[in-house]
């Protein structure tokens, strides 16, 4: 009996094992998911790192987009079928209206992104809202869609939804313009690289029109100034906003607020002579050939006259005159242009020295902005054209670059941005470049060549030609030497230097203004062999600013 | 017999048996907490490593941030600028000294440069100059000082409202002292040693490594600013490199060892340096 109670005792603790092992196994799950947890953390962390970090590249790609799609050169060009005339003129210009936007709308696969709708799922945009009064309700609204996204389940393009690109109040960007302590919401705002202070100095900046709009620029260097802005919304839910102020960097339209003749000024005005010598202590060698010629009259438009030499300090005046006069006289007849003597009515071509006259006499006749006088705002302009430049050719100065060195691909209707950062030289190159050349060392100029355009040779600012040739420069030279020897950058312009000592067998035009060349003004035909007309529009478009935007 | 039997069922363990049956016991408990302690280490270990990889990289996202909006809003936004400063950025990349020169004469950043040595920016320091994009209703701009106290491995951030021109002044007047990162052992001292016997690569050729590298625009393109010569200024600094090297509070349990993470950063200012 007793036995049969300790068996049955025994049975009864049969199940003690099966508890035990079922704690252990707990314990050890229990250890075994901590450990999980500690190294789940780690991953989400990382994860959220990289949306934060992708949502702002997405936002920027939205950005990128549409500035590149605002140039006129880009095959995706907004307007490249003139179905946005209103947006964008024919040269490529902005001339958008107060109300009016344009979207790039990029929808993920089985989207639909719809920035004027109020369904959350359409992205809708409600920062418009807190910029203009008017809301999108009261907006003339424009879509067109991305061309850089690439739908797909395994590829789906980048991260922003839309774009959007519409003028420029100090209201929308809450920024006090022009310090009357109130934040105007209906007049535009361009920008004028050539703007000046209240002391005459240069000062770059946004400028307000008089409302109502829409308002002519408010002066013949301004532009219009567009803002760009993009929302990036990552599958997560993570986004971003980020906006762009850009306005159009177009060299041609900087240099000049007053023309010579006629005043106001002609379209396509810009550059006052057609050699214009910036700097302080200028050396001018003249050409030794009557065959060289320094033309102010411009090859476009014969009634407007230009100075044939400027230069920007008066004590440099008397040795340029003398230089043109001394060394080979009756080669004087080379200079044609304005006559400095007086304004007025169209005066026939002048000869002579008295077409050689400082540009930059005193602000209220000065033929150039302030901005175009200082080694600072000219290396920042220089640094513009680099940044846009279609074609960049490092020179050194014991190998210069050569004319072979050049784009092929220029012609005419194709015109490009060339900037040789260094020494260029052009020796035994006869081929006809188009478009802006920049040089920052010294231009070595064979008159085999011809460049029909614009040549700015700004950092050592020396031009050389020794040999003689059948080519020439029509359009404008621009030099000025805002860097020492060590590249260093200079106080104020330093000793610019011109020589022309192609002594014999030049058979060549020399300098000729050309306003088509300068600002591809396609109004007139164009003489001297050259074709026209060129379609020149903005090299780029300028940041001006960039900002996140916090969403409410 | 029956008594026999009785009494056998009655006898128990034998003190031999219990010892052997304890030592079991006792060893397999051993092994047990002794696994339990080494998981807590473990884990006290990963979650101290994975707070500074958070801390870090939530200061490295801050950090980016703040240069990206550098320079916001710029002077060439105004035809009027304002009187008070406080209204507009100058440069995305505050520097001191020089920084009050008309027109401004930046320094040089670290070496290679023809000017002054600037004080900031620095392998350790920088001000950026900006209106800060949280604060939508605040449009005054905003100096974001960002400098290692190097005896205490603690990086700083400052956020001082721009009123004067003199950028270095004007924060360590407003130095609140609160720390923003700790522990950033970007520059060790005497634990470099200690350092690279466990992270090798961590220190290229034993040297400190700096947080903010700079990259400046030159008309060849952009580069390192220590190469760019006379475009070695602040004003042309275009891209900045963080590295953030931070060390756990505490040592690792197991190996006694000190324990880092290093994240890699790069900040693109895209406003313009007037």
């Amino acid at each position: 009996m007793k036995r049969e109670r300790k068996i049955e005792k025994k049975r009864k603790q049969a199940g003690t094992a099966l508890l035990i092992a079922i704690f252990a196994l707990l314990l050890i799950s229990v250890v075994g998911i901590a450990l999980l947890v500690s190294t789940g953390v780690d991953t989400a962390l990382a994860g959220n790192y990289r949306t934060s970090t992708g949502a702002y590249y997405g936002a920027l790609a939205g950005l990128e987009e549409a500035r590149g799609r605002l140039l006129w050169k880009n095959p995706d060009y907004i307007n490249k079928t003139s179905s946005y005339s209103n947006l964008l003129n024919p040269l490529g210009v902005p001339t958008w209206g107060l109300t009016q936007v344009l979207y790039i709308t990029n929808p993920g696969p089985g989207e639909t992104v719809d920035p004027t709708s109020t369904v959350p799922a359409n992205y809708p945009d409600a920062e418009y809202g807190q910029e203009f009064s008017w809301g999108l309700g009261g907006a003339a609204v424009n879509k067109i869609t991305s061309v850089s996204a690439v739908p797909s389940a395994s590829l789906p393009g980048p991260s922003y939804k839309w774009v959007r690109i519409n003028a420029v109040t100090e209201q929308s960007l809450s920024v006090d313009v022009n310090g009357d302590g109130q934040l105007d919401g209906a007049a535009l705002l361009f920008y004028d690289p050539a703007h000046v202070n209240a002391s005459y100095n240069s000062a770059p900046g946004l400028v307000l029109t008089s409302a109502p709009s829409p308002t002519p620029p408010p002066s013949s260097t301004a532009v219009q100034a567009l803002e760009i802005t993009a929302l990036a919304v990552l599958p997560n839910g993570s986004q971003k906003m980020l906006q762009y102020v850009v306005a159009p960097l177009i060299v041609s339209a900087q240099v000049s607020s007053n023309s010579v003749t006629p005043q106001p000024a002609p379209s396509g005005a810009s550059f006052p002579a057609a050699l214009t010598l910036a700097g302080n202590g200028v050396s001018y060698t003249g050409p030794q050939t009557s065959s060289f010629v320094i033309n102010g009259q411009d090859q476009c438009a014969a009634n407007n006259l230009y100075y044939s030499i400027g230069y920007t300090n008066n004590s440099d005046g008397p040795g340029i005159v003398q230089a043109v006069t001394q060394p080979a006289p009756g080669t004087t007849n080379d200079y044609q242009g304005y006559p400095a003597s007086g304004p007025g009515t169209p005066p026939p071509p002048t000869t002579g020295t008295t077409t050689i006259a400082n540009v930059s006499p005193t602000p209220a006749t000065g033929l150039i902005p302030p901005s175009w006088l200082t080694p600072a705002s000219l290396d920042s302009l220089a640094q513009d054209i680099t940044r846009s430049a279609d074609v960049v050719i490092d020179g050194v100065t014991n190998r210069p670059a050569h004319g072979s060195n050049l784009p092929t691909a220029m012609s005419a209707n194709t015109p490009m941005t060339v900037v040789v950062n260094g020494d260029l030289d052009l020796t035994r190159w006869h081929g006809t470049g188009y478009g802006l050349l920049l040089v920052t060392g010294t231009l070595t100029y064979d008159p085999d060549a011809t460049w029909e355009g614009i040549v700015l040779v700004i950092g050592q600012g020396t031009f050389v030609s020794t040999r003689g040739g059948f080519g020439g420069f029509d359009g404008a030279v621009f030099l000025a030497k805002t860097r020492d020897t060590s590249d260093n950058l200079l106080p104020s312009l330093g000793a610019t230097s011109f020589s022309q000592t192609g002594s014999h067998g030049n058979f060549g035009r020399g300098i000729n203004y050309n306003s088509c060349w300068i600002s591809g003004n396609p109004a007139s035909p164009v003489t001297l062999g050259v074709q026209g007309p060129l379609v020149y529009g903005p090299l780029s478009y300028k940041v001006l600013s960039f900002r996140e935007i916090t969403q409410q | 017999m029956k008594a026999e039997a009785q009494n056998r069922d009655r006898r128990g363990f034998s003190i031999l048996e219990l010892l052997v049956a304890m030592a079991i016991f006792l060893a397999i408990c051993g092994a047990m907490f002794e696994l339990l302690r080494m998981s807590q280490e473990k884990y006290s270990g990963e979650t101290q490593l994975s707070a500074a990889y958070q801390d870090s990289r939530l200061a490295m996202d801050q950090i980016v941030r703040d240069f990206n909006v550098g320079g916001y809003p710029p002077a060439d936004m105004f035809s009027v600028l304002p009187a008070s400063m406080s209204q507009y950025a100058i440069t995305p990349v505050a520097w001191s000294p020089g920084y009050t020169a008309v027109p401004p004469n930046p320094c040089s950043v670290g070496t290679g440069g023809v000017g002054t040595p600037c004080m900031t920016p620095g392998d350790y320091d920088l001000i950026i100059e900006t209106r800060i994009p949280a604060d939508a209703t605040d449009t005054t701009v905003k100096w974001v000082w960002y400098h290692l106290d190097q005896p205490s491995f603690t990086l700083y951030r400052e956020v001082v409202v721009k009123t004067t021109n003199d950028p270095l002044s004007e924060v360590q007047a407003g130095n609140s002292q609160t720390p923003f990162l700790k522990n950033v052992m970007n520059s060790p001292g005497s634990q470099m040693s200690q350092i690279t016997a466990n992270y090798p690569a961590m220190f290229p050729r034993g040297q400190p490594q700096p947080i903010f590298q700079y990259t400046c625009d030159t008309p060849g393109g952009p580069r390192p600013c220590s190469q760019a010569g006379s475009n070695n200024s602040p004003k042309s600094i275009r891209d900045v490199d963080v590295t953030l090297i931070v060390m756990t509070p505490q040592q690792d349990l197991q190996t006694q060892g000190l324990k880092l993470v290093e994240l890699f950063g790069r900040g693109h200012r895209s406003n313009p340096a007037n």
